[in-house]
């Protein structure tokens, strides 16, 4: 099945949604017009062959990293002197739209097609909460857990939505571009 | 627990004999864990009740730390997250950040590629054959694995100077080119290897003993399975046929002919023996990449030293000794990755221990735990 017999497939059953502006290199990437969207399409998948659900994850659209604090040398090149024009900037990039949102995704594939569907949704960064899938996936039910830990998303109905791999005094979610770094007893 | 299970315990309780629940921490510093994993068990007598696997030990950030360094820095910290099979973390970056590029490899350094993928394999399940045969008791097979895992690790050592973290494969192709001497010692332990699987075989796999532990144990079927999202041997071990190799090939693995071995009930013996066969393939698919070995360059031109991607997304996954391994990549048109996520094959597939450990009796927890083949460095990233 290539990608575009597909999108027209989902297109027959969920008009409302769209292909995304910038897709995944290679993959059929499509984007959910509200997170009412996604269970009924995940629902949906499931039972025409995409029932593996292979990853899910988020992006924080803010702005680029402030580098300073996380490199100790700005520039690469040690044979520079002291104080030199640093080579290594954190630097936003004019051409490139950045909002303040999270760009949520799941990628299905189906085992027996051999294709890959990634789904994405778009949430305001101060209200990033979107329906669990691990009622559906039980896969789903770790990866969430990840990316509520690391990028502060909540999934509504999760039925153990707690920190996962970042220690429990860690404050704020490391992935978010505007994280700032507490320091701690292990920063000494 | 179940209402019987309950109700017999209060008959006991009638009788004078008094059972409680017992907690029990398994981890992070046991051996059998395979690294740092902390299961929190609640026991009934010999029988699990609860298990909640605790990880987060190994947690370095790497996804955060790739959104400070530039595209070339990023390869040396894909060799931390799976640091006993590196060489398919190097190769799925290096891919996924490729196709941001658009730098089209060349097929000396493919073949490459394909060759220390598969050697790493092998390297891989010689460690998981040793340390299960530990896990369920036979001591003896740890060392004939390691001798040969040694040889292995000496290739790669001989070739990029490193044993474990190799940052072999870069942007845009391989370090260096393989030597015809490399290549000749290549050979030599592709012919010393062949027999050794045999050995394996009735050293391990066939033993009645080892069988008993392992063949009726954890049991997991082809739907739980695929709803799991396990990849890589544990799911093929439950008969669903699924390798990226042949699902979505890359670096030209098209154009070798390869079986996936599956096996039928999932069991503990299932994931083992899929493992075992797996390195079988792994040299004939080395023997066909050497047989056609092209000459040419192994590197493509035009790889910046600072790359700037245009702004783009992509996603480039490839198989990796424990599965399915993924990289998400955003480039907002900067000399660092925007965003990076690992799609870790390890982490993955631990999470149904929460689940199918319940009922399960103690001595068992070794024995599923290590047929999953974990690596704590790649589920904590």
């Amino acid at each position: 099945m290539t990608s575009d017999e597909l999108f027209a497939k989902i297109q027959t059953q969920f008009p409302k949604i769209e292909k995304a502006a910038v897709p995944v290199k290679d993959y059929l990437t499509v984007r959910l017009p509200a997170k009412d969207a996604l269970v009924p399409l995940a629902q949906w998948l499931k039972s025409n062959g995409f029932d593996y659900l292979d990853m899910l994850t988020g992006t924080d659209y803010l702005g680029p990293v402030d580098m300073k604090g996380y490199i100790r040398q700005s520039n690469f090149n040690v044979f520079l002197p002291d104080g030199a024009t640093p080579e290594i900037e954190s630097a936003a990039n004019p051409a490139f739209a950045y909002k303040p949102v999270i760009d949520l995704l799941w990628s299905f594939i189906s085992i027996h097609e051999k294709a890959r569907v990634i789904v994405k949704l778009e949430l305001p960064r101060e209200a990033a909460s979107a329906p669990t899938l691990s009622g559906l996936f039980k896969t789903a039910d770790w990866q969430e857990r990840e990316t509520f830990d690391l990028l502060g998303v909540t999934y509504e109905g999760h039925p153990n939505l707690t920190k996962i791999l970042t220690p429990d005094f860690l404050q704020g979610h490391p992935l978010r571009k505007d994280y700032v770094h507490i320091k701690d007893r292990f920063d000494e | 627990m179940s209402n019987a299970l309950a109700k017999t315990y209060d008959n006991d309780d009638v009788a004078g004999v008094r059972t409680d629940q017992m907690f029990i921490n398994m981890g992070p510093q046991h051996p059998s864990t395979h690294g740092v994993l902390r299961i929190g068990l609640t026991v009934e007598g010999e029988i699990i009740v609860k298990a909640v696997p605790d990880i987060g030990y190994l947690h370095r950030g790497t996804e955060k730390l790739a959104e400070v360094r530039n595209y070339h820095h990023c390869v040396v910290l894909t060799d931390r997250w799976d640091y006993v099979s590196a060489m398919p973390n190097n190769l799925v970056f290096c891919l996924a950040a490729e196709k941001l590029m658009a730098s089209k490899v060349p097929p000396r350094a493919d073949a490459l590629r394909v060759i220390m993928c598969e050697l790493n394999r092998i390297a891989s399940h010689l460690l998981f054959f040793g340390t299960y045969g530990i896990d369920t008791g036979a001591f003896t097979p740890f060392l004939y694995a390691f001798r040969e895992r040694e040889m292995v690790l000496d290739l790669f050592e001989m070739l990029c100077g490193a044993r474990l973290t190799y940052n072999y494969i870069r942007l845009g192709g391989v370090m260096t080119d393989a030597t015809p001497e490399w290549l000749g010692r290549l050979k030599e332990f592709i012919e010393y290897f062949k027999p050794r699987l045999d050995e394996y075989d009735t050293l391990l796999s066939f033993n009645p003993i080892f069988m008993a532990r392992t063949k009726d144990v954890g049991r997991l079927s082809a739907e739980e399975a695929v709803n799991w999202g396990l990849s890589g041997p544990n799911l093929r071990a439950s008969g669903v046929n699924y390798d990226v190799r042949k699902h979505d090939p890359y670096c030209g693995y098209e154009n070798y002919d390869f079986e996936v071995p599956l096996g039928e009930s999932g069991s503990c013996w299932d994931r083992y023996f899929c493992r075992v066969r797996e390195m079988r393939q792994s040299v004939k698919i080395i023997e066909q990449a050497l047989a056609k070995l092209p000459e040419g360059p192994t590197m493509a031109m035009g790889v910046a030293k600072i790359p700037k991607p245009a702004p783009g997304e992509s996603y480039a996954h490839v198989e990796a000794s424990r599965g399915e391994l993924g990289i998400y990549l955003v480039s907002d048109g900067g000399i660092s990755p925007f965003r990076m996520h690992v799609r870790a094959p390890s982490f993955v597939n631990l999470a149904m221990l929460e689940e199918k450990l319940v009922g399960m009796k103690v001595a068992d927890v070794i024995a599923v735990l290590g047929s999953i083949d974990i690596v704590l460095g790649e589920v904590d990233r």
